[in-house]
């Protein structure tokens, strides 16, 4: 219990600061903008309960706006990703299910299992997150283009950590 | 009320989910945008030192090109200062008002913190409060302009950058004094758009865009950029793309300029309007 509380805040702290230090930074262009620490809402354990979850999504949302000048934007989008996590779980559960206090990680459940979980919990997120950026219906196309590439380049540092992970 | 128990078992995450989404919203929305900007600026104070240590790194690696640039800034205000010595020799004014003509003041200050990749994007300055900056004053790169102080702390500025869906300015265009509104539409940091432009009006690519200074914020004649396309928009108006001067990817040694005459300005309009 002690030990996974300690492996979780470290990996809070790293992915917070890989976000705030390095994405924050990069500024490649208006259409592209990783926003990796959604990953710490995908690596909780499964059976996580869903207030604890919802309130972790919410702490980290608030991090990372407080770091991103702009409040409550980060928080609400992190807290529906949160929100729609078990249930994204449920979808994409593997045919005998999942094991009992197993964490969602690549290592268990295979690469295309885990791709298929990002990419639902980072969509929504992004698609959150983006449209709540511009908050108006105007350059629907654009935002929506903006939410895909921000969507497969968040993706790909997030498939590209869990490796990492992994090779450990 | 066995009920109404039953029903917050059953719906609990729900209503945890609901709470904090209104709680984010309430974060999100509370306020117009200077209010916010205060609630961003009360925040940077406990982010600032990070913020602090990325930028010196960055401010190390760009002094070559900050240095040429302050070369040239100091030729052309050697030139000025030579345009203005003899100026005061042809002119008649009264000893004891030294002040008569100055109407903007000057105060150099860095950029700590930017982005470019927001829709709505601000960016914080070294200098606050105790340094004599207010809200509401312009600030400018070199000559060309970046945004304006829409919060003050006792050390830093927020500032709203140009590139902000809300930032509205009146610009001209230089050749012809025809004057419309200025704005950024979202897509690209180094492109805005002038519109209300009417159609009658001969625009070239490549002129040269300016402020007006109606605002009484930014100083008459502040260059915004040029022309670098334009097309008809709805019946009566151009939309005019403007490559814009300043290069909001570098933006780091900026001027923060306040008006002395503004209040006097705004409420003499007060009466009319």
């Amino acid at each position: 219990m002690i030990n996974s509380i300690l492996r979780f805040g470290l990996i809070f702290i790293l992915l917070i600061l890989l976000q705030v230090l390095l994405f924050n930074n990069i500024q490649f262009s208006g259409y592209i903008n990783p926003y990796v620490y959604v990953m710490f809402i995908l690596l909780l354990p499964i059976e996580i309960p869903s207030w604890l979850l919802l309130l972790l999504s919410f702490t980290t949302g608030l991090i990372v706006d407080f770091f991103s000048g702009s409040p409550g934007m980060h928080t609400s989008a992190t807290v529906l990703a949160g929100f729609v996590r078990p249930y994204i779980l449920r979808i994409v559960s593997p045919r005998d299910g999942y094991e009992p206090g197993s964490d969602p990680s690549m290592l268990i459940y295979g690469f295309r299992w885990f791709a298929t979980y990002t990419l639902l919990i980072v969509l929504i997120h992004h698609t959150a997150l983006f449209y709540l950026e511009v908050f108006r219906f105007a350059d629907f196309f654009r935002t929506m283009l903006r939410v895909i590439l921000s969507t497969v380049f968040s993706m790909m540092f997030i498939l590209l950590i869990e490796f990492y992970r992994r090779g450990k | 009320m066995r009920n109404l128990l039953n029903f917050l078992a059953r719906y609990n995450n729900l209503i945890i989910f609901l709470i904090l989404e209104g709680i984010a919203f309430y974060l999100l929305t509370s306020g117009n945008r200077y209010q916010n900007s205060r609630v961003v600026n009360g925040v940077r104070g406990m982010t600032h030192g990070i913020e602090v240590k990325i930028n010196n790194t960055r401010s190390y690696l760009s002094l070559r090109e900050i240095n040429e640039k302050l070369a040239a800034e100091n030729v052309s205000l050697k030139n000025s200062i030579g345009k203005l010595v003899k100026h005061d020799n042809l002119l008649f004014f009264s000893v004891e008002d030294s002040a008569y003509k100055q109407q903007y003041l000057h105060a150099s200050a860095e950029v700590i913190e930017n982005s470019i990749n927001k829709q709505k994007n601000f960016f914080t300055i070294n200098k606050g409060d105790s340094q004599g900056i207010k809200v509401d004053m312009a600030i400018v790169s070199g000559n060309s302009i970046a945004g304006v102080v829409v919060g003050c702390s006792k050390n830093y500025s927020v500032a709203m950058s140009l590139l902000n869906l809300d930032f509205k300015l009146s610009a001209r265009i230089k050749s012809n004094g025809y004057f419309g509104s200025l704005s950024w539409d979202g897509r690209d940091y180094r492109y805005a758009v002038l519109s209300e432009i009417p159609q009658h009006v001969l625009v070239n690519v490549g002129d040269t865009i300016e402020t007006t200074g109606y605002s009484a914020i930014f100083p008459e004649g502040e260059i915004v950029g040029t022309v670098s396309d334009y097309e008809k928009f709805g019946g009566d108006f151009y939309k005019i793309t403007i490559l814009l001067m300043t290069d909001f990817k570098k933006l780091h040694f900026v001027d923060v300029i306040g008006n002395l005459k503004k209040t006097e300005q705004l409420e003499l309009e007060k009466v009319f309007k």
